[in-house]
């Protein structure tokens, strides 16, 4: 039998963003896979060690398009570990409440996303349609529907705008509302029942040494979460579930886990969850000051040392290594994206074996975003 | 417009006219190559979905070049992708337009010292359009794809001419930021 | 066994990190470029099978170049940096991608923006750039902004205004 290649992308409708897969293919099935990144570079790494610690708040959000702000968090996390800083309780909150809003935001994206690959073009309409709701808080919060640049070493930029918990409660309530329509329009779909079951299966045994974190861990039947396995911002004192396969709840258990069912429907849940942490934190949210009273910011000194902060993101574990020898500027970052391990290691050994209108539904599940593997 | 279009009813619509009939049937049916290059593309889906709704305006995305009128930069420019903006623009049948979004390709923007981001897009393919932020706003987008329809309309969107008048110039400064260009 | 305890019985110095914000203990320790593979695969057989990242840090002063190997432990819920220093001017090490699979991506990464070489990892070559051929960009004395000036602000433009149809 005859190989073919196949090169999907980067300018092609079934990849995440500007990447490229290079297929083989025998007859419909995928033989051997590899991803070919470096569309996006901007070598962030480098840039960061040429600006100055508060410089760079305004540069890394490009490092992760769909969800700018854990970057944000996870630097201003990095730094306040090496100054020693411990930041207002409010600030902690505030900080929860963004993290939430921008996963939320990057779920709508990343379900909707996966439902044009498989062909139901309606979502996409509805949900980007009501991920809107989402940035217009944002753009009240922080003046950008995009990159915020609002979280910052020592707190957050202002405090929360007149009205905007009560504006807060009534976007999670239509949101909430409109989670029945998601359900009929794909949850309970019988395209996504034939679909996506058992369908791009990770190896459950093999997840963790993979290095798979996030909702695509979460869908092999682990119930780690950064933010209770290693938590941060306000979450230890928030109450929540870590939604995982077999724990499906109202949703069927179709397939054996691990397959781009799982990892859809770990999402849908995990957007439940955010708004119910959401309404805690309209209820808890303490008075009090939203940053620390910090020095000079162009002159900032930075204990020598080295740092290192994770948050979870929409996509998995998103930690920075910060390195400091003392001086205005850092001396190294390290991005560790979550997509670096899916989008390279994870789907080239999980694609062969596939068919080809599988491959873009299994490279959509996986939430590879491009950007943070690059950088 | 292009000399490849004869009027194909001389004794009924007059010579003058052919062109402006041309102009208002091509501004109207904008298709773009659904090519994400950079993050830009983040503004495209609520532009393209129901809350912007392009599609009133005859714009909708488009999975192959070959089909397109419309390229849209989306934003920083690294190298590698450069090559492919050329490879994806000079696939586009004639008249085609450019919009450049965002302020990495007039100037490089916040990347103004990457080692990898090109600076001005112009220098290596003509531009029709730039819209200016980081980053646009769906409105801005809007903006821009009005402004296009109404150069299109004046004939003052000529970039595709430009690219063939000067096209040894452009391929001389593509060839100076990529070697190979046959891989 | 923790951390910790693992430490104590190899008989490596550590010292802790300080962690502001996140909740774990995060350990980091000095460890033999000849030993480190036993070490990693005693860490990995001790409950600290997730390999967070493999960075390199180029310490242009000192002349060396460190790798840093992070593990974390889901049972433990610590963190481990392992660091290695390798000489600056020809940084060579074996690769471990038998230890964890994605190690080979980050090998293929440092060794295009470090120079970095990486033995048994046939991988290695052009990932993320096209058409380099300058020294790699991620070291120290790679001057961005010159080679930004240089190779993007020579390029001249093409004459404007052109023809109206």
């Amino acid at each position: 039998m005859k190989e073919f290649e196949l090169f999907v992308g980067p300018q092609h409708v079934g990849v995440t963003g500007n990447m490229m897969y290079h297929l083989w293919v025998d007859g419909d099935t995928v033989v051997k896979a590899e991803t070919h990144v470096g569309y996006l570079h901007r070598g962030f790494e480098k840039l960061m060690e040429r600006r100055s610690w508060l410089m760079n708040v305004a540069l890394i959000p490009r490092i992760c398009v769909p969800e700018p702000d854990v970057n944000e968090a996870v630097y201003a996390m990095a730094v306040e570990s090496l100054m020693d800083w411990e930041i207002p309780e409010r600030a902690k909150y505030i900080r929860a409440m963004v993290l939430e809003l921008a996963r939320l935001s990057a779920h709508l994206l990343a379900i909707s996303g996966y439902a044009g690959t498989i062909g139901l073009y309606t979502i996409p309409q509805w949900l980007i349609g009501d991920r809107d709701y989402i940035l217009d808080l944002f753009e009240q919060l922080t003046g950008a529907r995009v990159y915020h640049i609002y979280i910052f070493p020592g707190g957050v930029r202002w405090d929360l705008p007149n009205g905007f918990l009560r504006k807060l409660e009534k976007v999670l309530n239509y949101l909430e509302s409109r989670f029945k329509l998601y359900d009929d329009l794909l949850f309970q779909n019988k395209i996504f029942f034939d679909r996506a079951p058992d369908v791009g299966v990770i190896p459950k045994e093999k997840a963790i040494e993979w290095g798979v974190t996030g909702p695509n861990l979460r869908a092999c039947g682990y119930a780690y979460d950064v933010r209770k396995v290693d938590p941060y911002a306000a979450y230890p004192d928030l109450d929540f579930e870590i939604p995982h396969y077999p724990k499906f709840g109202d949703f069927e258990v179709l397939g054996h886990g691990c397959d781009c069912y799982s990892r859809m429907v770990v999402r849908r849940l995990e957007m439940e969850q955010s708004i119910r942490i959401l309404r805690q934190i309209i209820k808890k949210i303490p008075d009090g000051p939203h940053t620390l009273k910090l020095p000079n910011p162009l002159a900032w000194k930075v204990p020598a040392g080295y740092a290192y902060a994770r948050v979870e993101s929409s996509k998995g574990e998103y930690g920075y290594l910060v390195i400091s020898d003392g001086g205005k500027m850092p001396y190294r970052v390290h991005v560790r994206g979550p997509s670096y391990t899916h989008g390279i290691n994870v789907i080239e050994k999980i694609a062969p074996g596939l068919n080809i209108a599988d491959f873009a539904q299994t490279a959509f599940s996986l939430d590879v975003c491009p950007p943070d593997i690059e950088r | 417009m292009t000399p490849e279009n004869p009027n194909p009813l001389p004794s009924i619509i007059p010579e003058k006219d052919w062109k402006k009939i041309q102009r208002m049937l091509s501004k109207r049916s904008l298709w773009m190559v659904h090519f994400c290059t950079g993050c830009g593309a983040m503004e495209m889906p609520p532009t393209m979905t129901s809350r912007y709704d392009m599609e009133r305006f005859g714009i909708i995305p488009m999975a192959t070049p070959r089909q397109a009128d419309l390229l849209l930069v989306t934003g920083y420019v690294a190298v590698k992708t450069l090559k492919r903006i050329v490879r994806v623009y000079e696939q586009m049948q004639d008249p085609k337009y450019v919009i450049a979004f965002g302020s990495c390709p007039i100037n490089g923007g916040i990347y103004w010292d990457s080692y990898n981001t090109i600076k001005r897009l112009d220098k290596y393919i003509p531009v029709d359009m730039y819209i200016a932020g980081c980053m646009p706003r769906p409105e801005a987008i809007m903006d821009a794809f009005l402004k296009l329809m109404k150069d299109i309309d004046e004939g003052r969107a000529d970039g595709w001419l430009r690219y063939k008048k000067y096209y040894e110039k452009y391929k001389a400064n593509q060839r100076r930021v990529f070697k190979r260009w046959d891989e | 066994m923790n951390a910790v305890g693992i430490f104590k019985e190899l008989g490596i110095e550590y010292e802790e990190m300080k962690v502001k914000g996140n909740k774990d203990p995060r350990y980091r320790a000095k460890v033999d470029p000849e030993k480190l593979e036993d070490i990693i695969l005693k860490f990995k057989n001790n409950g600290f099978r997730h390999f967070v990242a493999l960075s390199c840090v180029d310490w242009i002063k000192e002349g060396n170049m460190e790798l840093i190997y992070h593990l974390f432990s889901y049972d433990n819920l610590e963190d481990v940096f392992l660091s290695i220093y390798l000489p600056r001017d020809q940084p060579k090490y074996k690769s471990l991608r038998h230890l964890f699979p994605q190690i080979e991506t980050y090998e293929r990464e440092i060794h295009e923006m470090f120079g970095v070489e990486f033995e048994g990892n046939d991988r290695l070559g052009e990932f993320i750039l096209e058409d380099w051929e300058d020294m790699p960009p991620m070291r120290k004395d790679f001057d961005t902004e010159k080679y930004a000036k240089e190779k993007y602000g020579s390029v001249p433009l093409v004459e404007e205004g052109g023809e109206k149809e």
